[in-house]
């Protein structure tokens, strides 16, 4: 069945109707007297609420924390020893902790008259001292972002490798002092959500922009306090999450809360410049890293501390330490050494709230060790490439436990750097930088390799101990009484095209044809329980459930199809779209009639579940599945601006078994280039009174076609041994390595000036402030 | 976001816009494509309580030429300039220009009377009327005067318009078969708000040389001296670009300092290969 | 209020606006066509593009109102148009979307490549497609959508020429003497001092200036002792209220289209001895949230008996929307002029010169004077 099903590129069930402008987002959502909702937020990064003043006659119109008395605050905890926990409300009550910070909701029939009644709102704010850097904030006498806490760490970890003797005997050691920008996710659509109470099922109806809709069930039944069978979500088309939309958010709150106590409908549509101030808050971590190595580059131990500016409160479910304790847990990444010393903080400050973003702490773990091993080279005089791929875990160590216990299952991870090396004809680079170009600008090439844990299982995530640990994941599959497979999942299609995936993962346990198949996702009143999509884990987990149920059905449909056509069993054959046997074939619109209309055709012993199947999957080994690729990128670096053009990327990448190389391919893509952003591109600055410096797309800058040369793409295809159809996760890691391959490349490109970038994004203003110091500190010394 | 509200009216006649706009005492707001003045009402940051619209004038968007110049009206769009629909006094340099403001869909609708009346600094046409030496023709409530391109600018997003004023039309003056320019920008990405523009403008035949700095946070810097000194030698070896960008620009970081030197470097590097 | 009526995908359709609402949402709201999407409604995405009179624009900033006659097609259209079917074909073949919100505005963009430029390369059509943001497919499968479409069209249907290349000099022009034509530099001296700016480590800008006035110290410290007479010479500043030391007023800010009026307070502390004062105060402008610390602090010295030397810096802190821009340099010149302008008025007013005023008392208009002095000043440099 490669044709159609796992393995063949089908063209997106997705793609007619957004080609045709008939996507159903929830800002397309039109309901009779629907009311728009405006958020009024917060100025002041961090102070003490005196009054919010609503305007006399219109109180109705406004709700304030005052009006929320019987809602929870968002309240996420971990079980790891030592965390504190925040109390995140929906609508801020004493204090305001982060410009954007909801104050107040304001209801009109219009947003622009919402945002009219916004401006009638007098707030009273007594503004307190900011905590706006992350290093600062640690310090013992910085001011509190909770003042019932003793200090702003919201965690703080450890692993103790013993560094001190390695430190004695070590050839070499290179320190580096690393920073990541703090970045917006940017979905295209921002976040959005409508909720109408519905009368006949007696349910809260929320259609929410969301990644997760089961868990925000979960989560509005927690803080609403109303039971989970009366919520129903309903997540519509969802324009891009990348992390953004898998957390329960204030807003989703607030409006679910309107819809319940005034029972009419109520939306909210985020606009940009509430992502951009509101929403800023993924990637800002701080290295302080030390390698030992021999005299060849080989790594022999790492020394981190890990400083992540996770925001002011501890986002449900996946809580204010998970970033920091991935960075710890993945920092050592695709490198066989032995000794590992890290410690983590997890640090409140006044910015909003960290939610994991594509590829979660790892394209800033993936940065800092890739860094790491070019200095490690520069240092011992040999070639980055060289050096990384000694350094790299080899195919016959597989599997491999890691040293800090993650057990990687299968791979080449030497091939795909030398496959990228090849790709990007590395070899010719170093060539052509023998002679200056015509132009003046500097040419260099940088590698970067991770591995990356995919569909983390129930053991991986019970260790992070948040609120919510996903276990089996299901699906339904119903064959309809006309022959047509319908799928149900509790995940979510989000752009990563999971109606055509997971359509061709049935396809292929089914033969039925693939325009045949329809799939229902995401909806708590129809589908089976999903934490969502998120950590790569949608193929393997959704897909192994629809493996398993499309496997079970198809037991069923032998057993009737063998009694229709007088065979065993074992002689049914799915082939061609057809059910055969010994040169007889049935349609499966004969299997469906038989089950739903005619069942005087049934054998005797048929199954009474018939031809309906809810199964559960976890893989069978639960630690993960690590994808893994290599990334390359050739940079020209113009010494004059600071100006990068990437010359040439390419990037090589193993996810197991590919359901359709396509959509792999368009997830590489995508990420890659969400990195190139992270790489050169985005930030959102803070000024120390903790305003956010990037509100509109002219502050905050998004990679555009034009900054992009051709990407060239690679695969490997080393199955899992561990999971369904052998496939691992794809969804995250393009974005991981691209900073690391960029800006090593930079520092190649610019070795000749001595000058090294260690702070991402790589701005202009960045590369040329480092050049002109250099160049000030040669003359200093040549005077 | 959503505007705050106001009033719109599409006045008939150029004539009829300046006395409506007179009429607001400073609190109405000519718009033509609103390119620029559209996310700024989106954002709630331009509450006027009217806007008057010119964009669609028939008056405000036809040429006049002679043999020393050419008068553009202010609603003629970018992409008229890209597209080389309209004429151009200048050598090729406004089409130049036309073609890297912002995106296709923003030349689409922006006219370069809204761009020079916005007086963003980091604006294209801002600099390049300033390097041409331009005349802005503007028509207020008690009649028309003329200034000059250099006089229009007072600061970021300030002009010499009076509240009751409108900009007309800009006069351009020919640039001969023997005039040469050179246009450098320093942008991020493509279509962003520049860091630095550098312009020369040189014309044996008119005995005409300018140099402008451009997307100083402030109007663009007129270096005539720097210029006559290239054009009289026909040469810039001999010039310390770095000292004369660091004299303009006492103020400057080191690296809004190299931008501007190596824009402008570049520009007259255009001109002057060497 | 308003009634328009326009064309959009060949229906006639009317109806009532406010002026205030973009095409977008008209469409989106009161026509259904939700089609297409707003993804920042800032005018840089790219997402809400439409086809207004054959051109593409953005719908985010082209008000319903302003498209009154005007003929639209939206992705919701385009049934009968061959170039649009293939790019929908083509963006499925080769994977140009993911989630699908960026698609509709990317289809009007592409469109108007296919149709108007002669067989661009893949260079220029990401350059053209700069305009339109994609945060999923990361644009290669775009670009190859549109490559191949354009690829398919037969010559003859590609309508327009290619922008013509641009000419590389390869020979300077010869040397010539350069006519002096232009506008003597400003010949007006001024006794104000150019400004220092600076921001410091906790985020105030601060600016300097020394202004040197025919005064003696005496008459100037008087000067600066009356607070009605210090507040005129700051454009658009009005004082409310006088309680010894303590001021209540208010201040109008007009910085371009951007309008805003600051509520405040400040507290003045002088020291005879040294003459020298200090003005701390805070405004918020309610409207907008914006809101303002400041502080000026003054020191009068004598240069002579005669005259006598005045130092001001002006230090001020925003929250709020006016602070949350990255290109905080042209407030700084904003405030940059103010300063000067504040300088200015006081020596204006102490040789007894009356203020350009106009009904509403000092106007921030009156802030030409000085920068043209100043930029004149610049050109100035060169040569000496």
């Amino acid at each position: 069945m490669l044709d159609q099903g796992i393995g063949a590129r089908v063209l997106r069930k997705e793609d007619d109707r957004h080609l045709h402008g008939r996507g159903q987002f929830v800002g397309d959502l039109a309901m009779k007297g629907l009311k728009e909702v405006a958020f009024l937020r917060s100025n002041l990064a961090h102070g003490r609420i005196r009054t919010i003043s609503k305007p006399a006659g219109k109180e109705a119109l406004i709700v304030t924390a005052a009006d929320l008395k019987t809602i929870k605050p968002i309240f996420a905890d971990s079980s790891i020893p030592g965390f504190k926990a925040s109390n995140y409300p929906a609508l801020a009550t004493d204090k305001v902790r982060f410009v954007g910070e909801c104050l107040a909701a304001c209801i009109a029939d219009t947003r622009a008259a919402a945002e009219d009644l916004a401006e009638e709102i007098e707030v009273d704010i007594e503004e307190l001292p900011a905590v706006i850097d992350s290093l600062k904030a640690r310090a013992p006498d910085a001011p509190l972002v909770h003042d019932d806490w003793s200090d702003n760490l919201f965690l703080t970890t450890s692993v103790q490798g013993d560094i001190e003797t390695l430190a004695k005997t070590a050839p070499v050691k290179v320190t580096r002092e690393l920073r990541t920008g703090r970045q917006c996710m940017h979905p295209m659509e921002g976040k959005g959500v409508l909720a109408y109470w519905d009368f006949q099922a007696g349910q809260l109806v929320v259609y929410t922009s969301t990644q997760v809709p089961h868990m925000i069930r979960t989560g509005l039944s927690e803080t609403l306090g109303l039971e989970q069978r009366q919520i129903r979500v309903i997540p519509p088309d969802v324009g891009g999450g990348f992390g953004y939309k898998c957390v329960l958010q204030p807003e989703e709150i607030v409006i679910a809360w309107l819809a319940m106590t005034t029972k009419r409908p109520h939306r909210w549509v985020e606009d940009r410049r509430e992502h951009l101030t509101a929403g800023a808050n993924s990637r800002e971590h701080h290295y302080q890293i030390t390698a030992y190595a021999d005299n060849r580059g080989r790594l022999l131990g790492l020394d981190a501390e890990i400083t992540v500016s996770v925001g002011a409160y501890s986002v449900w479910p996946f809580t204010a330490c998970l970033e920091a304790a991935q960075a710890g847990g993945n920092l050592p990444g695709p490198y066989d050494f032995q000794v590992y010393r890290c410690k983590t903080f997890s640090v409140a400050t006044n910015k909003p709230p960290f939610t994991p973003y594509r590829g979660v702490a790892r394209p800033g773990v993936c940065f800092a060790i890739e860094l790491m091993m070019d200095a490690i080279a520069r240092e011992v005089g040999r070639d980055p490439m060289d050096v990384r791929a000694e350094n790299l875990v080899k195919s016959e160590q597989m599997p491999y436990n890691n040293v800090t216990g993650k057990h990687y299952d299968s791979g080449d991870y030497p091939a795909s750097l030398k496959q990228v090396s090849e790709l990007i004809d590395a070899q010719a680079i170093r060539t052509r930088q023998k002679t200056p170009e015509a132009d003046g600008r500097l040419i260099g090439v940088g590698f970067s390799t991770f591995t990356e844990q995919s569909a983390h299982g129930t053991k991986v995530f019970a260790s992070w101990g948040i609120p919510v640990v996903p276990g089996y994941e299901q699906a339904t599959v119903r064959l309809t009484p006309d022959g047509g497979l319908e799928i149900r999942a509790g995940i979510h299609t989000i752009g990563q095209g999971l109606e055509t995936t997971l359509s061709q993962v049935a396809v292929q346990e089914l033969g039925i044809d693939y325009d045949q198949v329809r799939v229902t996702l995401g909806d708590t009143a129809s589908t089976p329980y999903s934490t969502g999509a998120y950590a790569s884990r949608g193929m393997v987990m959704a897909g192994g459930a629809v493996s398993r149920a499309s496997q079970e059905l198809a037991r069923r449909i032998r057993r009737i199809a063998a009694h229709l056509l007088q065979c065993k069993d074992e002689d049914i054959r799915f082939e061609d779209r057809e059910i055969r046997a010994r040169g007889a074939s049935l349609s499966f619109a004969d299997i469906g009639r038989a089950w739903y209309l005619r069942p005087e055709q049934l054998p005797e012993d048929v199954n009474t579940m018939g031809m309906e199947v809810t199964e559960g999957y976890k893989p069978q080994v639960d630690t993960g599945v690590f994808t893994y690729a290599s990334h390359a990128a050739v940079v020209a670096v113009d010494p004059e601006t600071g100006i990068v053009e990437i010359l040439d990327y390419a990037a090589v990448d193993d996810c197991g078994r590919m359901v359709n190389p396509m959509i792999v391919e368009g997830q590489v893509l995508g990420g890659t280039v969400q990195g190139v952003g992270t790489a050169l591109f985005e930030e959102s600055p803070y000024d120390q009174a903790g305003q956010p410096l990037a509100s509109t797309l002219q502050d905050y800058t998004l990679p555009g076609a034009s900054d992009l040369p051709w990407i060239k793409l690679g695969h490997i295809e080393t199955l899992s041994p561990y999971s369904a159809h052998g496939i691992k996760g794809v969804g995250e890691g393009g974005a991981i390595a691209p900073p690391g391959a960029i800006v090593n490349a930079i520092n190649d490109a610019l070795k000749g000036h001595n000058v090294e970038i260690t702070q991402i994004p790589a701005t202009p203003e960045r590369i040329l402030s480092a050049i002109l110091a250099a160049e000030s500190q040669q003359k200093g010394a040549a005077s | 976001m959503k505007p705050a509200p106001f009033d719109y009216n599409k006045p008939a006649s150029l004539s009829l816009a300046v006395s409506q706009l007179s009429e607001t005492s400073g609190s109405g707001k000519i718009i033509a494509g609103g390119q620029s003045l559209g996310p700024m009402l989106n954002l709630r940051l331009a509450r006027p309580n009217s806007v008057f619209d010119i964009r669609q004038l028939e008056e405000l968007r036809g040429i006049q030429s002679d043999a020393d110049s050419v008068s553009y009206g202010a609603a003629i769009c970018h992409v008229d300039f890209e597209d080389g629909l309209v004429e151009d006094a200048t050598q090729g340099m406004m089409r130049h220009v036309a073609g890297g403001i912002a995106h296709r869909a923003v030349r689409n609708r922006g006219t370069i009377g809204g761009s020079l009346a916005h007086a963003d600094p980091a604006a294209d046409w801002v600099n390049t009327t300033v390097a041409l030496n331009a005349t802005f023709t503007v028509l207020g409530a008690t009649g028309r005067r003329t200034i000059a391109a250099p006089d229009f600018f007072l600061g970021a997003f300030t002009t010499s318009l009076n509240d009751d004023e409108v900009l007309e039309k800009i006069t351009i003056p020919r640039l001969s078969d023997e005039a040469a320019w050179g246009y450098y920008k320093i942008c991020r990405k493509k279509g962003e708000f520049a860091e630095a523009i550098g312009i020369l403008v040189v014309d044996p035949i008119r005995g005409y040389a300018r140099a402008v700095m451009g997307a100083v946070d402030a109007p663009p810097i007129v270096l005539d001296d720097l210029a006559r000194s290239i054009a009289e030698a026909g040469t810039a070896r001999d010039i310390n670009l770095d000292q004369v960008v660091q004299q303009a620009l006492p103020d400057a970081n080191p690296i809004s300092l190299r931008h501007h030197c190596v824009a402008l470097q570049r520009a007259i590097q255009q001109v002057y290969p060497s | 209020m308003k009634s328009i009526s326009l064309t959009i995908n060949g229906e006639t359709v009317t109806g009532q606006v406010e002026p205030r609402t973009h095409l977008a949402d008209f469409m989106r709201g009161q026509l259904g066509l939700t089609g297409t999407h707003l993804g920042c409604e800032q005018g840089v995405c790219g997402a809400c593009t439409v086809i207004i009179d054959g051109q593409p624009m953005r719908s985010c900033i082209s008000y319903a109102v302003a498209c009154d006659g005007a003929t639209i097609q939206t992705v919701e259209g385009f049934d009968d148009d061959a170039d649009l079917k293939a790019l929908r074909t083509a963006f499925s073949a080769n994977h140009a979307l993911q989630c699908g919100f960026c698609t509709p505005g990317m289809l009007m963009t592409a469109r108007d490549i296919v149709r108007r430029l002669e067989e661009p390369d893949t260079h220029r059509i990401r350059q053209e497609l700069s305009g339109n943001l994609c945060r999923c497919t990361g644009y290669q499968g775009i670009v190859t959508a549109i490559a191949s479409v354009i690829e398919q069209k037969p010559m003859a249907a590609k309508t327009q020429e290619s922008r013509p290349k641009e000419a590389t000099r390869i020979v300077a022009p010869k040397p010539f003497s350069v006519v002096a034509t232009q506008d003597a530099p400003g010949t007006k001296t001024l006794s104000v001092s150019k400004l220092a700016m600076i921001v410091d480590s906790e985020g105030w800008t601060c600016l300097n200036q020394t202004l040197d006035l025919p005064h003696p110290q005496s008459e100037a410290w008087a000067f600066f002792e009356d607070l009605n007479q210090v507040a005129a010479c700051m454009p658009g500043a009005q004082i409310d209220t006088i309680d010894g030391n303590d001021i209540r007023g208010h201040m109008q800010i007009k910085f371009g289209p951007i309008r805003a009026s600051f509520d405040g307070t400040a507290q003045r502390k002088t020291d005879p001895g040294t003459k020298s004062g200090t003005l701390i105060g805070h405004g918020a402008d309610r409207v907008s949230g914006t809101a303002a610390d400041g502080g000026l602090t003054y020191s009068i010295s004598a240069l002579d008996a005669q005259t006598s030397r005045v130092s001001v810096e002006v230090r001020f802190k925003l929250t709020g929307p006016l602070a949350q821009f990255g290109r905080s340099g042209l407030v700084r010149d904003f405030a940059g002029r103010l300063t000067s302008q504040f300088g200015e008025n006081i020596a204006r007013v102490m040789a007894g010169e009356s203020l350009a005023t106009n009904a509403k008392g000092n106007d921030i208009n009156a802030l030409s004077l000085v920068w043209s002095v100043l930029t004149s000043r610049i050109k100035e440099l060169f040569g000496k």
